[in-house]
């Protein structure tokens, strides 16, 4: 044996036991059964080394073992780049610790480009939880409540910015609705009279909203014309006595509306330092009737959720079967919290989460503890998770949800064992098909082919990779072109064996002719398997990445190889037959 | 064993008919995709959910439709997915970011409302919002041309320009194809279907750049043949190799097609489509045109000396 085919048999053997030690954990994990690891539930030593094993063998990817992949984008309007970029930084921290809370093992959150943050969460049980925890802001504001004398004229502004749309408006189905309601609601909850006098007390003029209350409850025929020149007061239903800390309402199927008119850019120029906000929740008034407070507040918020030091869920002692979150501030929130209650005794406080209020209690007197909590109907688990959510702390900014792939666990399953079958059905055919066709020859490439998957399997597992389904079709793909290249050099072979020449240099010359070819036609796909890595997210990332690999990998066993093997088998002088 | 003792088929010669036949299946492609307005896009691309659900008991495709419609959801496609108890509920709500993905979820709550008698599993959920939609839309198309450019670069340094030109004719036959059987059976474009384009071009390619490498070898051994002799000799000794290679590559992307499983049905087809035509395109449009081009270029070189 020369000294080249030596060294090539040596590097050879190494690589594929190399591999072949490489992919060991992935055989343990495979061989675990799911009742073992069951079992291992109760042993955490058991449960270490099964984790040990796992984290070794090949990671399978979110559509094989379900799980849920999403891209969230963060609102950086008015920021400038490096708010933008401490934004971003941010909001992956803090959703990093809501994750953590939540209780997901080995989440992934990554960001992407200047303005996405990508969560991969495995093996997710809820995903409508997991999405209400990642997508809130989770901004806990304190405000005061103004005092129902201004109402009066905040309405009148918010009316005044609107009337120009009003036309629009007033054509849309919804307004038909909305017309169609108020009687309703109005019968159960007549309003009242002296109430609306003391608001509306100086300026009974035309223009004036309160003056035409009962116009508005009463009224069918002259709704279009109220809604024109009062597009917002006549979404309204205004109601004394309901509550305490706010007499305006709004009918559940204009809430939507509402809150457009409200998120409007022309709403804070015209109000300047109120806003009107809306409850988090309406309030049933009986016949099918829901009414959703509307509070107007200070712009000023006089307590942030960034003083908060504790939050936890505890059941409602008002309300049996409701949950609430009690709060704890820190010390410096804590005096903030204390003066402000002292100010304002006999006012109301209105507690808001992303702009939506949760409650707005009166204050009975000054509140030195700096405790708290937020009340709403809240189940256990809504309850929980806004604990946690506060304790994790606001978004800097807005999220949305751009993007999100969900794979249930089961369809995971079916898809491993539909992938591994396909793939173990396909080689077994290739297999077969080159054994018949080639005969002694046939044996070399079968070991080339079963060589390329143990060491492209060896190869994602030693460098973490993650094997999807569309990776375990790559695999697949991999096994029809690793044969290509041990047809072209056995055609080859043939074609010099026909020429008469020895058996060796036909080898020989057999593998220098088709070593040229080989590499020109797989550079080509490795061409487009770079720009599928490159250009690729989630699903086709997993294809590309192992149809690369498997093409350098197929290259190797083919050329090297292959070769080592067939000059070995030829090297006898005298040999005069081979079965190619 | 071999399928082929030394054969003499007249490539070239039929180059013709073949020429005729591939113009007529792009013509028909093109009037499909113009027809059908383009390619049908999946929700990766236009935006919208999809939610793949297992319902017990069986109810009807028509019984979720009305559901959904009586709940309002106009448009919403409905179909068996891979086995009777799987249904694919796709809708796309180009409205905004927001309210697309949070739509999945309550179309999700009004089935099980609807259907309040089964028991619904949602096996699968795919949202895209219309922004990530056009991005992966210019990303995928940019993908394409990126990946037909690269390949041209390449054949040209290592061939030369005509056989790139060649090259990208038959790629380009044979993405007009796929999309033209695509859009003839009314399948969806989606992220996986452009990664089974980008293969089909590498396949494609790997067995065109096969057969060049032959062609290129063979100008240099028989100086004495002509160009189209050269170019039929070079195919018919390829084509055990390509008939093969063709043959085991299809193989493993139908067992993929069956055995695969629902999710990656139309990747799977896609990929056995693309083998059997580039495997054709190789033999019949991207050297055929080499031929083609030459002679072309003799022709204009005697009419030149003829006018001089």
């Amino acid at each position: 044996m020369n000294r080249s085919l030596q060294i090539r048999a040596g590097l050879t053997l190494v690589i594929l036991l190399l591999s072949l030690y490489g992919l060991l954990p992935t055989f343990k994990a495979l061989s675990i059964s799911p009742a073992e690891r069951e079992a291992a539930r109760d042993n955490p030593e058991r449960m270490a080394e099964i984790a040990e094993i796992d984290a070794q063998a090949i990671r399978r990817g979110l559509d094989l073992k379900g799980g849920m992949y999403l891209v969230l984008e963060v609102d950086q309007t008015g920021m400038n780049a490096s708010e933008s970029e401490d934004a971003l930084l941010r909001v992956k921290e803090i959703l990093y610790n809501r994750i953590d809370k939540f209780g997901v093992s080995e989440p992934e959150i990554t960001t992407f480009g200047s303005s996405r943050i990508v969560v991969k969460l495995p093996g997710l049980q809820d995903p409508e939880r997991a999405k209400n925890l990642l997508g809130q802001t989770a901004k806990l504001e304190f405000r005061m409540v103004r005092p129902a004398t201004e109402i009066e004229a905040a309405l009148l502004k918010m009316d005044e910015a609107f009337k120009s749309d009003a036309v629009a408006t007033a054509d849309e189905p919804e307004a038909d609705e909305a017309i169609d309601e108020p009687e309703a609601a109005s019968a159960e909850v007549p309003a009242e009279e002296d109430a609306l006098a003391e608001a509306g007390d100086d300026s009974a003029t035309a223009e004036n909203p309160f003056g035409e209350l009962d116009d508005l409850t009463d009224l069918q025929p002259t709704n279009d014309e109220y809604l024109k020149d009062h597009p917002f007061t006549g979404l309204l239903a205004i109601q004394q006595g309901l509550m305490q800390s706010t007499p305006l309402f709004v009918l559940e199927q204009n809430v939507d509306r509402v809150q457009q008119m409200l998120d409007d850019p022309r709403t804070p120029r015209k109000l300047r330092d109120v806003e009107f906000q809306l409850d988090m929740e309406g309030m049933n008034v009986g016949q099918g009737q829901t009414l959703r407070p509307l509070y107007l507040v200070s712009t000023r918020t006089v307590l942030t959720g960034d003083q908060l030091t504790d939050a936890i869920a505890n059941s409602d002692p008002d309300r049996p079967g409701s949950w609430e979150v009690d709060f704890t501030l820190s010390s410096r929130g804590a005096r903030q919290f204390a003066k402000v209650t002292g100010e304002n005794v006999g006012r109301f406080l209105a507690i808001s989460l992303d702009g939506r209020i949760s409650s707005a209690p009166v204050i009975q007197g000054k509140i030195p503890s700096g405790q708290g909590s937020i009340s709403g109907t809240f189940t256990h688990a809504e309850a929980s998770d806004l604990a946690l959510l506060l304790r994790a702390g606001a978004l800097p900014a807005d999220v949305f949800i751009a993007e999100e792939r969900t794979v249930g666990p089961s369809l995971g399953s079916d898809s491993i064992r539909m992938g591994v079958s396909a793939a173990l059905y396909g080689s077994v055919m290739v297999i077969l098909f080159m054994l018949f066709y080639y005969r002694a020859s046939g044996i070399v490439t079968v070991l080339a082919l079963v060589s390329n998957i143990i060491i492209l399997m060896a190869v994602l597992a030693q460098f973490d990779l993650v094997l999807t389904l569309p990776g375990i079709a790559g695999i697949i793909l991999t096994v029809g072109m690793a044969v290509d290249a041990n047809v072209l050099i056995n055609e080859r072979i043939r074609e010099e064996l026909r020429k008469d020449k020895t058996i060796r240099a036909s080898v020989q010359s057999g593998y220098q002719n088709a070593t040229r070819t080989i590499v020109d036609a797989n550079v080509t796909t490795l061409i487009a398997g770079g720009i599928l890595l490159w250009f690729g997210t989630g699903p086709i990332k997993g294809f590309a990445v192992t149809l690369s690999i498997g093409i350098l990998t197929s290259m190797f066993t083919a050329l090297v190889m292959t070769r080592v093997i067939m000059e070995m088998m030829t090297r006898r002088q005298g040999k005069q037959k081979m079965s190619i | 064993m071999e399928f082929f003792k030394n054969p003499k088929i007249n490539f070239v010669g039929g180059m013709k008919s073949a020429f005729i036949v591939s113009v007529i299946l792009v013509g028909l492609s093109v009037v499909s995709l113009v027809i059908h307005g383009g390619p049908r896009m999946s929700i990766d691309f236009t935006g919208g959910s999809v939610l793949q659900v297992k319902v017990d008991p069986v109810p009807e495709v028509a019984d979720i439709r009305s559901t959904l419609e009586g709940k309002g959801y106009a448009g919403v496609q409905v179909t068996e997915f891979g086995s009777a108890d799987e249904f694919l509920i796709t809708f796309a709500d180009p409205e905004s970011t927001t309210e697309t993905l949070d739509a999945a979820q309550l179309l999700l709550n009004d089935l099980r409302e609807g259907l309040s008698g089964s028991q619904i599993e949602l096996r699968r959920e795919e949202s895209v919002g219309p922004k990530i939609g056009s991005e992966l839309r210019t990303a995928a198309i940019n993908s394409v041309v990126a990946a037909l450019a690269l390949i041209v670069l390449y054949i040209t340094v290592r061939f030369v320009f005509r056989y790139g030109i060649a090259a990208i004719l038959a790629l380009v036959h044979d993405v007009t194809l796929t999309l033209g059987v695509f859009s003839l059976l009314n399948f969806e474009i989606s992220l996986s279907i452009i990664a089974a384009f980008l293969t089909i071009i590498g396949y494609s390619l790997n067995d065109t750049i096969v057969v060049f490498d032959r062609i290129r070898e063979n100008m240099k051994l028989r100086r004495k043949e002509s160009y189209r002799q050269v170019i039929n000799r070079s195919i018919n000794e390829c084509l055990s190799r390509t008939m093969l290679t063709s043959l085991t590559t299809f193989f493993v992307a139908a067992t993929l097609y069956v055995l695969g499983g629902p999710v990656i049905h139309d990747f799977a087809f896609a990929l056995c489509f693309g083998v059997l035509i580039g495997t054709y395109s190789s033999m019949f449009i991207a050297s055929p045109v080499l031929v083609w081009w030459y002679e072309r270029r003799i022709a204009d070189k005697k009419r030149a000396a003829m006018e001089m």
